[in-house]
């Protein structure tokens, strides 16, 4: 049973559809990646499921309970990181941790104790005291996303929370988004890094256009492909169509084609080099052939035709 | 800083949302506290914005000061300096001339005797207020009862005031001379002769004797005066009036404070409301930085937020209050004479300025059309409420129906009765009408914001 439960979720902004019949859900103790382009409907999503938009259709169930019903009760039960940085920059960590406690409904007492967990948890105790304008942009992600850990959410929202950030500065937020997955919590969290969902969400929904083209596990996505690999054929296909080789396409399903390039899975389960030999023998100069395992940019191409980082 | 390779690892204990709601709904003032907490000590840390809305009231108060002559030994105007034209040179105009520095005229007035180009020219140089011409044949014409006997004023453009005033007293002159014209009008030709160098002394005494009677016979209906304007009513049983009411008592009429406390009142009504939406900048602020759109994810309802935002619009209003009418009644030395009703009343004007603010942010969240908005909306309810002209004057469609419904009216209107009005004041209404328009206001700003957020998920 989800802790969240996301059906049919629908909004348009005059003609367009920003989200387009989404569902999903996320259980407890689970990282679900919402993986998607900037503009692919992402926001919108966590904005209706925290409260922020009205849906013009569907239903956000948080806990079981449909969030319309009673909004106050899921939103005590949320942690709601936005992508920008929501917090007061005048105010020091210390005292923005403390504010966003209270506002969740901590006593005094309570908040101080919680942030200074939090901010030991985020390595930041040491500029607690400091101004968080003083602060780089890695330690203002990690207070904005404290600022929504402080009365324990049993579910967080993340809307790209290391956005903008240098790479050691990402690797330390993931690992620390790791721990809270220990502590039971559901997190959706929506990126448009592919690596980041990869190596962090168990699960991965792939959301283009407001349209939730795909999900699942990293492994049943890539099985989508047919399969643990992909060759990439490397050759002058300019003017190429593989329609004209006979007999190809029920060897192969073709992920991508450009000008110089030809990805393609296999069709069944073939020995990889009888596929090797088979993509040697194409009526092209080709100068190399590879194998690599199917990312979760191959299955975007797949369902897009775009590459993800494009 | 964790070092490179060292992961973050959270020590959070489990989830315990259940423990943690039972701590909460402490209460809405002490959210209202801790979201105004949270504001004075932004406001403490990054002072400049607050400074500058501090610093509106002074400069204003400065400006009007140096404007209208400020604050000067004999206290409020300071002697009022101008030129007198003798082309006349009579024994009249030489008696006109003595009169106006003598006794109380010596006070006010700083007359200097000077012939008509140089006259024109100090007024150039700005040196002077005003020049006084008494044309030739002035004494002959008007005791002759001619027609078109006539002073001239030339007044200092550069100046407001002090022309102003010198215009005032040489109407007062005028309308003395007339009144002895109609009185004494069958000894002038006498009194010609006198004034012509025809001085015979048993002539001129039995003029000075005629003349004496002639006072002494009026004397009854001059001192005390037969119709008396009495300003204020002095009353002793107030134990009946309603609440708000204020006991008047009869005080002597300042009327260089008064024109001040007058335009104090008006100038408070007109810039609180520019001060508000400076204040408001930070509402502004927050919706920007996306963190009233955080708040807006917790389970509260917005308009804590908003009351808090307004209340801090109101701490700072009612320290720019106090700067523009305090600081400025002290500048001018206008004794406001019910400080603690207009204190109050002042207290309801800057809950009303800062709701309007909140509904005018909620209504255009965008902080540049909104400062242009807010100008237009502070400008057009101060002129229209009376702030910068006397209502009296305003055209008759706005003053009769549209001016008593603006709350900038009720605030002026009320402190200036306060100040210069007789008979009971019910400031009391005036407040509580101010302080439920902020109220209504909140209310539709909440509204607003409400309907922003659900439409488009950011204000």
């Amino acid at each position: 049973m989800g802790l969240l439960r996301v059906e049919g979720l629908f909004k348009a902004f005059a003609a367009i559809r920003a989200v387009d019949s989404v569902s999903f859900e996320v259980r407890p103790g689970e990282i679900y990646g919402l993986l998607g382009p900037n503009g692919a409907g992402k926001t919108t999503t966590i904005s209706m499921i925290s409260g922020l938009l009205e849906p013009d259709a569907g239903e956000v169930i948080v806990d079981g309970t449909p969030f319309g019903s009673d909004p106050q009760k899921a939103k005590r039960i949320m942690g709601v990181v936005p992508q920008e940085l929501a917090i007061y920059e005048e105010l020091t960590g210390r005292e923005n941790l403390e504010f966003w406690g209270r506002m969740a409904g901590l006593s005094s007492g309570d908040a101080k104790a919680r942030a200074s967990e939090v901010l030991a948890a985020l390595t930041l105790t040491e500029r607690a005291k400091d101004a968080v304008k003083t602060y780089s942009g890695g330690m203002k992600r990690r207070i904005n996303l404290g600022c929504a850990l402080l009365h324990r959410p049993k579910l967080l929202l993340l809307d790209e929370p290391t956005v903008g950030i240098d790479p050691q500065a990402r690797l330390n937020i993931l690992e620390f988004i790791r721990g809270l997955r220990a502590t039971g919590t559901a997190i959706l969290y929506t990126t448009h890094y592919l690596e980041e969902a990869e190596s962090l969400c168990r699960r991965v929904g792939i959301i283009d256009h407001g349209k939730l083209l795909a999900e699942g596990t990293l492994k049943e996505l890539q099985e989508r492909l047919g399969g643990d690999r992909l060759f990439v054929l490397e050759a002058d296909l300019k003017d190429i169509s593989p329609d004209s080789w006979a007999g190809f396409h029920q060897r192969f399903r073709v992920i991508q084609k450009t000008e110089r390039q030809l990805v393609v899975s296999a069709i069944g389960s073939r020995d990889p080099s009888d596929c090797l030999k088979d993509l040697l023998g194409l009526p092209v100069q080709v100068e190399n052939v590879t194998l690599k395992r199917p990312s979760l940019n191959d299955v975007f191409l797949q369902l897009t035709g775009r590459d993800l980082r494009e | 800083m964790n070092p490179p390779g060292t992961p973050l690892t959270p020590s959070l204990s489990p989830s315990g949302g259940e423990r943690v709601s039972e701590r909460r709904e402490r209460g809405i003032f002490n959210l209202l506290r801790v979201l105004l907490a949270k504001d004075l000590r932004r406001a403490g840390r990054n002072p400049l914005p607050v400074f500058i809305n501090l610093l509106i009231p002074l400069c204003i108060t400065a400006l009007v000061g140096l404007a209208f002559g400020g604050k000067s030994d004999s206290g409020g105007l300071g002697r009022i300096r101008f030129a007198v034209v003798d082309e006349d040179k009579t024994v009249l105009t030489d008696f006109l001339r003595g009169a106006a520095n003598q006794r109380e005229g010596g006070k006010y007035l700083e007359p200097v005797f000077l012939e008509r180009d140089e006259a024109l020219r100090l007024i150039n140089d700005n040196q002077i207020s005003a020049v006084l011409i008494i044309p030739t044949n002035f004494s002959r014409n008007y005791l002759l009862g001619r027609a078109g006997v006539s002073l001239e004023l030339v007044k200092n453009p550069a100046q407001s005031i002090h022309p102003a005033v010198l215009e005032e007293l040489l109407g007062a002159v005028v309308t003395a001379l007339n009144a002895i014209a109609r009185n004494l009008q069958s000894e002038f030709p006498d009194w010609q002769r006198v004034f012509e160098g025809e001085v015979d002394y048993k002539v001129v005494a039995a003029l000075i004797e005629r003349a004496g009677d002639k006072l002494k016979r009026a004397g009854k209906f001059i001192n005390p005066p037969l119709v008396l304007y009495e300003k204020d009513v002095p009353t002793d049983a107030s134990k009946d009036q309603p609440a708000g009411a204020v006991k008047r008592t009869t005080q002597k009429a300042d009327p260089v404070s008064g024109i001040f406390g007058y335009l104090l009142t008006g100038m408070a009504g007109m810039f609180l409301l520019f001060l508000a939406s400076n204040a408001t900048t930070d509402l502004h602020r927050e919706i920007r930085q996306c963190t009233f759109a955080r708040y807006h994810t917790l389970h509260h309802q917005l308009s804590p937020f908003l009351a808090s935002k307004l209340l801090f619009t109101v701490v700072v209003l009612l320290i720019c209050s106090t700067i523009l009418l305090g600081g400025g009644g002290l500048v001018f030395r206008v004794a406001w004479r019910h400080p603690a009703a207009l204190a109050g009343l002042a207290l309801g004007y800057a809950f009303f300025a800062a709701g309007l603010m909140a509904m005018l942010v909620a209504l255009i969240p965008d902080e540049r059309k909104a400062g242009a908005l807010n100008t237009v909306v502070g400008m057009a309810l101060g002129l229209a409420g009376g702030c910068m002209f006397p209502p009296q004057g305003l055209p008759a469609f706005l003053r009769d129906h549209v001016t008593p419904w603006l709350p900038t009216f009720w605030f002026v209107d009320t402190a200036r009765n306060l100040q210069y009005g007789s008979g009971e004041v019910a400031w009391v209404s005036a407040l509580l009408k101010l302080l439920g328009l902020s109220l209504v206001l909140l209310a539709l700003a909440a509204l607003l914001f409400r309907r922003q957020f659900r439409a488009g998920g950011r204000p």
